[in-house]
């Protein structure tokens, strides 16, 4: 008798949590599901086939996309470019995004104001951000239109002459992203101790010294978060490319990964070769991010 | 040392402005005729016009009218129910302790750095599958899905600072784990939720590539795509081109400035040593 009741019980209760984990786990998790686990698992699997709009059948093939991708040479130069934009992206971010925080770290009116400033660009849409820079810098745009005023007979062709359009292209995304690291430095530096500073006041470390052995170490775990938010978010650059360059100029000066899956997929419709291309892109992110934040953790001090 | 006490804010002062200045050009022109915008880029406009702003205002194909209304919706309805899902979920993994909690936190968590890209071939099929491709249920969606990791990785951190026995509590009391979750739980979690709206209303606005290939072409689509469209319309137009931005700007903004101290303070959360 006793046993039948705390059975029921147990039935009872059963019931009642899989009831809360449908209201509380399942719409959620569904739509994740739907969304992007499996669209991720779908996409290496179209990337194994040799899907095009154009052809009838479709067939498995294996590893041929990824095979043909690393031999093909305009891989190659959409990785590259992908790479220095990244690189520029990550250095010049942290270089200006430290030495901005350091001088605007004050306490007072005027200096809060000028680091609101500095995180305008964050709030914008990049679209926003690159056309306004798009506006600057094409050939006939503001910049040059004044430089001409000046007479400058030829002032550069920012986006338009292959051999510069990359570096302006990524001197833009810096500024957009420079008040992040800014205000993730800021935060860094308003969490060392104050005892510390004066430690070093004492001993009678200054300029340069003091940043390089004091503040610098102490701002590690600052650097690791700005290192791996920027590296993954130049990586993936779309919005920039298609407002700025569209990919050009030439035959793909500025055009990234992320530009080359999306026009291999949607313009070429060639799904089998975008999806591969998508695919290398997954894994370089997932295996850089994790070498690059093991590598961070490890130097960031304790005390 | 301090014979120099003007060298810092005169160096502060001077990059803020070299920072500052393409903003500088984007806000005044737009107060300005289009051939003065030309001749005199950097100059305060002599004779301030609204004509920019009205041509935007009164476009015959209500560019701006339609993109405003459909980001409005879009990101209103995405980060409602985003912020809704995430708390749940977070709230239930984080209290059940169970194995497969983790694994699927885990999972999802594996979510946060995916680019829109390497998704968006099965994405749209997908979308096709279930018949919501090109609307906007399906770009919301989209969002929701996209945007849950980020929400219930914020949510997360902040249940396990909510005390469990306020909950034991409330069911002793009889209330349902539902009932306690909305009336305990979940307005305990202002701050949180002030973060997660507060992100994700400025992404999902700013949004680009989601929206262009979801929602696809035609007047159907966000401000910020109607934005990349117009540049090819509005050509040298830079007045007309800046008035727009300036007017799709805005309500970010001010939702921005509205709920900024929540930003930097979920942007800091981990760069600080605790």
């Amino acid at each position: 008798m006793s046993q039948n009741v705390s059975n029921r019980r147990r039935i009872l209760r059963a019931w009642h949590d899989a009831g809360n984990f449908a209201i509380f786990v399942v719409p959620g998790v569904t739509v994740f599901a739907a969304v992007v686990f499996a669209p991720i698992l779908w996409t290496m699997w179209i990337g194994l086939t040799n899907e095009r709009a154009t052809r009838p059948q479709t067939l498995f093939v294996g590893l041929d996309n990824y095979l043909t991708l690393l031999g093909s040479s305009t891989f190659h130069a959409v990785l590259v470019n992908t790479v220095i934009i990244t690189l520029i992206v990550v250095v010049g971010t942290n270089i200006l995004g430290v030495s901005i925080a350091l001088l605007l770290r004050l306490e007072t009116r005027l200096y809060s104001a000028l680091r609101s400033v500095f995180f305008v660009p964050v709030i914008l849409s990049a679209v926003v951000v690159s056309v306004i820079w798009r506006s600057l810098l094409v050939d006939d745009g503001l910049l040059n239109t004044t430089l001409r005023s000046f007479g400058i007979q030829n002032p550069p062709g920012w986006l338009s002459d292959p051999s510069i359009a990359l570096y302006s292209v990524s001197g833009i995304i810096v500024w957009q992203m420079l008040g992040f690291a800014v205000v993730v430095y800021l935060a860094g530096l308003a969490g060392i101790p104050k005892e510390i500073d004066e430690a070093a006041e004492i001993d009678g470390a200054v300029g340069w010294q003091r940043f390089r052995y004091i503040t610098w170490p102490l701002l590690a775990p600052s650097f690791t978060i700005n290192t791996v938010m920027l590296m993954i978010s130049a990586f993936k650059v779309y919005d920039q490319i298609a407002v700025l360059t569209n990919g050009g100029p030439g035959t793909g000066a500025t055009t990234t990964i992320a530009f080359k899956v999306v026009e291999t997929a949607f313009v070429e419709q060639r799904a089998g070769y975008a999806s591969a291309m998508a695919g290398l892109m997954l894994i370089i992110i997932a295996i850089a991010s994790t070498l690059v934040l093991r590598a961070l953790q490890r130097r960031e001090v304790t005390y | 040392m301090h014979r120099r006490s003007w060298l810092r804010p005169f160096v502060s002062l001077f990059l803020t402005a070299i920072f500052f200045l393409p903003l500088y050009v984007a806000v005044v022109n737009v107060f300005k005729s289009s051939e003065e915008v030309v001749r005199a880029p950097l100059a305060l406009p002599l004779r301030p016009t609204l004509d920019n702003v009205i041509g935007v205002l009164t476009r015959p194909d209500g560019l701006f009218w339609h993109g405003l209304g459909n980001s409005v919706l879009l990101t209103g309805s995405s980060i409602v129910i985003t912020t809704v899902l995430a708390a749940m979920t977070a709230h239930y993994l984080v209290r059940s302790e169970a194995l497969w909690g983790r694994i699927l936190i885990m999972i999802m968590l594996t979510g946060l750095m995916i680019p829109p890209a390497v998704i968006m071939v099965p994405l749209t099929r997908v979308l096709r599958a279930i018949g919501l491709m090109s609307t906007l249920p399906g770009a919301i969606l989209v969002n929701v899905g996209y945007y849950l990791p980020f929400a219930v990785l914020v949510f997360m951190g902040f249940v396990r600072s909510i005390p469990k026995e306020l909950e034991e509590a409330a069911a002793l009391d009889g209330a349902s784990k539902f009932t306690t979750f909305w009336q305990i739980v979940f307005p305990l979690m202002r701050p949180a939720s002030a973060s997660v709206l507060i992100f994700l209303g400025v992404w999902i606005w700013n949004d680009f590539l989601t929206p262009l290939l979801i929602l696809g072409p035609g007047t159907g689509n966000t401000i910020t795509v109607g934005i990349y469209r117009s540049i090819g319309t509005y050509q040298r137009d830079f007045g007309s081109v800046f008035a727009l931005m300036f007017l799709a700007t805005l309500p970010v903004l001010t939702f921005y400035l509205l709920f900024q101290k929540h930003f930097i303070r979920g942007l800091t959360g981990g760069a600080t040593k605790g």
